[in-house]
């Protein structure tokens, strides 16, 4: 059974083998967008680790003994005691030997095709159902034998508090919740956000809304500062509204200990917009192909590289179905109205003056 | 309001003009004066300073354009077509500058008889929209005839000719006719301008709602992309620049043609030149041909005697000429393809089309669309026919007038005629006719014509310099009527905004550093500005200059193949302009409102067509 895949190799029919966020990595790859390199471990991969490490069997044991209600605010504790437990259990094990040496394989692959020795990458989770944000991903490992602890640190990550207590509430075990992990290069963020290809407040289908600020993506995510905004018409491809905020702050990486730090930005850099006019239109037509592969509208993480030139330095880095406005239902909002009804209801119109 | 300061601007009864200006009033018809009578009517309007139609203080004579609008456009609204809840625009000056105001809805009551009205008449007008406009078209060139045909006296004779006394006397002579043939030109023009409005209430009324539509499919749509939907390329307005590219070409394919057209001349020099080859004489009788109607487009709006025409001024479609026939020697293409801009169109109305949700919607979309591009190219097709052919020909019949005036001594240049307003010239040429009748050596009051002549330059000038108040008056409740929204944008926004700079102390232009407009054309560009007030400077503009003018016109276009950039005070997105400057490439911010008076030739300036936004990087 194949438990290690390159991007190229994989697509959205791998869903459920690697994890959507892989399986979309994978595609985007394959339909030729621009998606950091790298390389995805199956599920497979952490039901092997579980079974040969015999870290399961522990886990099991421990969990035997153990009782708390997911409802209960009093029980959080008792939660975060388990999660350590298990969590200890798995980050003791080593990988299988044979395993650790094939992922070693990959990793140097990932390492040649970017040109630099032991590569930084991240190690992200990708669940196969939708749990977004669960799970945790580590950024700036270098080494190959960082790379291989760090996924044993993404695995463990299913035991974390907020995803027993998950499973928990939905009834589900709590010993086992295999996931994929995604091993990518990355990305040395100039600027970085999110992108919608329709407009998440207005539902409009004809635009697509980016947020950035400089840095990695994390302050966009968490609201850590109040982005840039651009709103760009996807079928003329112009700007139609830009908000540059004042961004005090921005997360770079501490390359040493892959952790993101806040730190300030310099004050001429804080008023001034984060991504050129071309970037942004790059972005925008590349949301766009992301769009119409999936047939849905997108929403996705995007970081520009400093270490590129443009276009090269435009990375998707996940994409994901639009959730709220691709699921309404859709109704008619010019109420079934001819042309002329149309003329005559805008002949009867007025325009307020005076508030 | 109850409030009579606050949410209000300054009563226009009690706004004072600059004393430079003192004795301005009597260069206009005493009912566009503030008026006792009207005040209390007048000071709860709202009224402002109509920077489309009359950028630039206004000659008494050009005032007839407006005086014309103001009854047409707003008898189209109120009477002929009768949208329901709209009514017309009132105009006053203010010193040489013109106010508008949007009057209010009427009465329920009478809402409803209009909309009755609407129904029955407007539909009918879109179902027989083609029709209807080439009958529009062939009486329009009709009239343009019958005003080139007005004959001016071009003199008055010693003794009337024999041939009007035997063998037997016509019995009515120069110096009826020469009255009579001012009132006839008079009536024509008025006669023009009620024809001008015919479709194109209709056609701002289908534009807006089409905007309407589109917004509410698509919430975050720009005014840019409603334009470039409903924009039609094989207009009118496009002609006299299509008329150069050919003669261009067709220079280029004659033997010696090209090099005397790139020369450095004048184009009675290359005229003569060409008259001396076959080639040369060949290319001039196309261009004979193409002249009329083509080059009686206006240098400017067409709605300022100044402006000149390019059938009045040759040198100017002949340095067009010159730098096409370069280009083309340098193997480039001058000509848009119209075909290319058609297609661009139908493809973003289908990419449009496509994200519409429900079939209800994309029905409904088909239907607007239709509606709007069935008479929309009346708002380009009119304004050549009318604002430009018309106009010139009025220009020159009136300068005749001019002529013959100077020739008699009543005023020193042929353009002082424009000095005076409709009911001053029959005055005056009935004083002339009179001397003439009465005999010889019979005294005229040629003086005071001068000196007044003389006082209401002096005033226009004196106006140039002055930077009247947007707004005065009460803002209204609400506003209906289409050309108030559509061309002036007048919205809260706007009147809040003005309102707001009342409160403010006065800022001198030049602490200014950056002015905001519409983002009207992609790019950016830094350059050197090239302010352009009188829009007869335009043959000064020089390649790489970003173009700085109050609003820029349809018979501009050659002109952007030149140009960096263009910033202007007035204009939205979907002005003919606008759309102009995205096809050629040519950033641009459009509607700063201040640009012409903030930033000076030489200085350098950034422009941003991505956000609108210009600044100035270095004052001269």
């Amino acid at each position: 059974m194949k438990w290690i895949y390159r991007f190229d190799e994989l697509g959205k029919e791998h869903n459920d083998i690697v994890g959507k966020k892989c399986a979309n990595l994978g595609e985007m790859t394959r339909v030729g967008f621009r998606v950091p390199p790298g390389f995805a471990l199956t599920l497979g991969a952490y039901e092997r680790f579980m079974k040969e490490t015999g870290a399961i069997e522990e886990i099991r044991r421990y969990l035997a003994t153990f009782s708390a209600d997911p409802d209960n605010t009093a029980d959080m504790t008792k939660y975060d005691k388990a999660s350590e437990e298990m969590r200890g259990i798995l980050e003791s094990k080593e990988m299988p030997e044979d395993m650790e040496n094939v992922i070693k394989q990959y990793y140097e692959g990932v390492s040649k095709t970017a040109g630099i020795s032991d590569v930084p990458v991240a190690t992200r989770s990708a669940g196969p159902g939708s749990h977004p944000g669960q799970y945790e991903t580590y950024l700036c490992i270098s080494g190959s034998s960082e790379v291989v602890k760090n996924i044993i640190r993404v695995w463990s990550s299913t035991f974390n508090p907020r995803s027993i207590i998950a499973r928990a509430r939905l009834g589900l075990s709590l010993e086992y919740d295999p996931i994929g992990v995604a091993v990518l290069k990355m990305v040395n963020a100039r600027s970085a956000g999110v992108m919608f290809t329709l407009n998440p407040v207005s539902g409009d289908p004809s635009v697509a809304v980016i947020e950035g600020n400089w840095g990695l993506g994390e302050s966009v995510v968490s609201g850590a500062v109040t982005p840039d905004v651009w709103t760009v018409d996807k079928v003329i491809l112009e700007i139609v509204k830009e908000s540059v905020s004042t961004k005090p702050k921005e997360y770079l990486l501490d390359t040493k200990t892959g952790k993101t730090m806040l730190v300030d930005l310099p004050p001429e850099r804080q008023n001034i917009p984060c991504l050129s006019k071309e970037e942004i239109l790059e972005l925008v037509k590349t949301g766009m192909k992301v769009e119409e592969h999936y047939g849905i509208a997108q929403d996705t993480e995007w970081a520009i590289d400093d270490d590129l030139p443009f276009p090269e330095n435009v990375f998707m880095l996940q994409c994901r179905p639009e959730q709220v406005w691709s699921k309404r239902k859709k109704e008619s909002v010019l109420g079934k109205k001819s042309g002329y009804e149309l003329l005559m209801a805008r002949a009867m119109k007025r325009i307020k003056i005076q508030e | 309001m109850a409030d009579e300061k606050a949410g209000r601007f300054p009563d226009p009864h009690e706004y004072q003009v600059p004393p430079e200006l003192e004795g301005w009033e009597e260069m206009y018809p005493s009912h566009y004066l503030f008026s006792k009578e009207r005040q209390d009517w007048e000071k709860n309007q709202f009224w402002y300073l109509d920077k489309i139609h009359a950028p630039e203080p206004m000659p008494p004579l050009d005032l007839i354009f407006q005086e014309a609008w103001q009854i047409s456009l707003s008898q189209y609204t109120t009477r002929v077509f009768c949208i329901p809840p709209a009514q017309g625009i009132a105009q006053r000056m203010i010193g040489p500058y013109m106010y508008i105001c949007a009057i209010a809805p009427p009465p329920d009551e009478v809402i409803g008889e209009k909309a009755q009205l609407f129904e029955k008449r407007v539909f009918y007008v879109f179902e027989h929209y083609n029709e209807l406009w080439d009958k529009w078209l062939t009486k329009f060139k009709a009239l343009g005839e019958e005003m080139k045909a007005v004959e001016v006296p071009k003199e008055l004779p010693k003794f009337v000719p024999e041939d009007q006394v035997l063998p037997a006397p016509t019995g009515c002579y120069v110096s009826y006719d020469l009255v009579a043939a001012f009132d006839t030109l008079v009536n024509k023009m008025f006669k023009g301008w009620q024809y001008h409005f015919e479709m194109l209430n209709l056609t701002y009324l289908a534009y807006l709602m089409f905007g309407d539509v589109t917004r509410k499919l698509f919430p975050d749509i720009s005014e840019s992309a409603i334009g470039k939907m409903v924009a039609g390329a094989y207009v009118s307005m496009f002609r006299p620049e299509e008329e150069l590219c050919q003669l261009s070409r067709l220079a280029t394919s004659l033997s010696g043609v090209a090099e005397i057209l790139k020369g450095e001349t004048t184009a009675d020099q290359k005229k003569t030149e060409l008259k001396k080859s076959e080639d040369g004489k060949k290319w001039l009788e196309a261009f004979d041909k193409a002249k009329d109607p083509w080059f009686y487009v206006s240098c400017g709006s067409g709605w300022f005697h100044h402006e000149g025409s390019w059938i009045t001024n040759l040198d100017i479609p002949f340095s067009y000429i010159k730098s096409y026939v370069e280009r083309l020697e340098k193997g480039e293409t001058i000509e848009r393809s119209l075909d290319e801009v058609d297609k661009e169109r139908d493809e973003t109305v289908a990419k449009y089309r496509e994200l519409i949700t429900t079939d209800e919607d994309r029905e409904s979309f088909d239907g607007a669309y239709k509606t709007v591009r069935t008479i929309y190219r009346y708002a380009e097709d009119h304004l050549f026919w009318v604002e430009h052919w018309f106009h010139t020909i009025w220009f020159s019949k009136i300068r005749d007038f001019g002529k013959l005036l100077v020739d008699n001594g009543m005023i020193n240049e042929v353009d002082d005629i424009f000095m005076f307003n409709r009911y001053e010239i029959p005055e005056i040429l009935t004083e002339v006719v009179t001397g003439w009748a009465l005999g010889v050596d019979i005294p005229l009051r040629s003086d005071y014509y001068k000196a007044k002549a003389d006082k209401r330059k002096k005033i226009l000038k004196a106006a140039n310099e002055w930077n009247p108040i947007p707004a005065l008056g009460v803002p209204p409740e609400e506003v209906a009527e289409p050309f108030t929204i559509m061309l002036w944008g007048v919205t809260t926004d706007k009147v809040q905004e003005w309102l707001k700079g009342m409160g403010e102390g006065e800022v001198r232009p030049e602490d200014i550093s950056e002015i905001k407009g519409f983002a009207s054309s992609a790019g950016v560009v830094e350059g050197p500005a090239r302010v352009l007030k009188r829009l007869k400077e335009i043959v000064d503009i020089q390649p790489g200059e970003i173009l700085v003018c109050p609003t820029p016109n349809p018979s501009w276009a050659p002109i952007f193949t030149k140009i960096k950039g263009a910033i202007t005070d007035i204009g939205g997105l979907t002005s003919h302009a606008a759309i102009v400057c995205r096809e050629y490439g040519v950033p641009s911010v459009t509607g700063t409102g201040v640009g012409t008076s903030v930033i000076k030739t030489g200085d350098k300036i950034r422009l941003d067509g991505d956000r609108g936004i210009v600044t100035i990087l270095e004052r001269c």
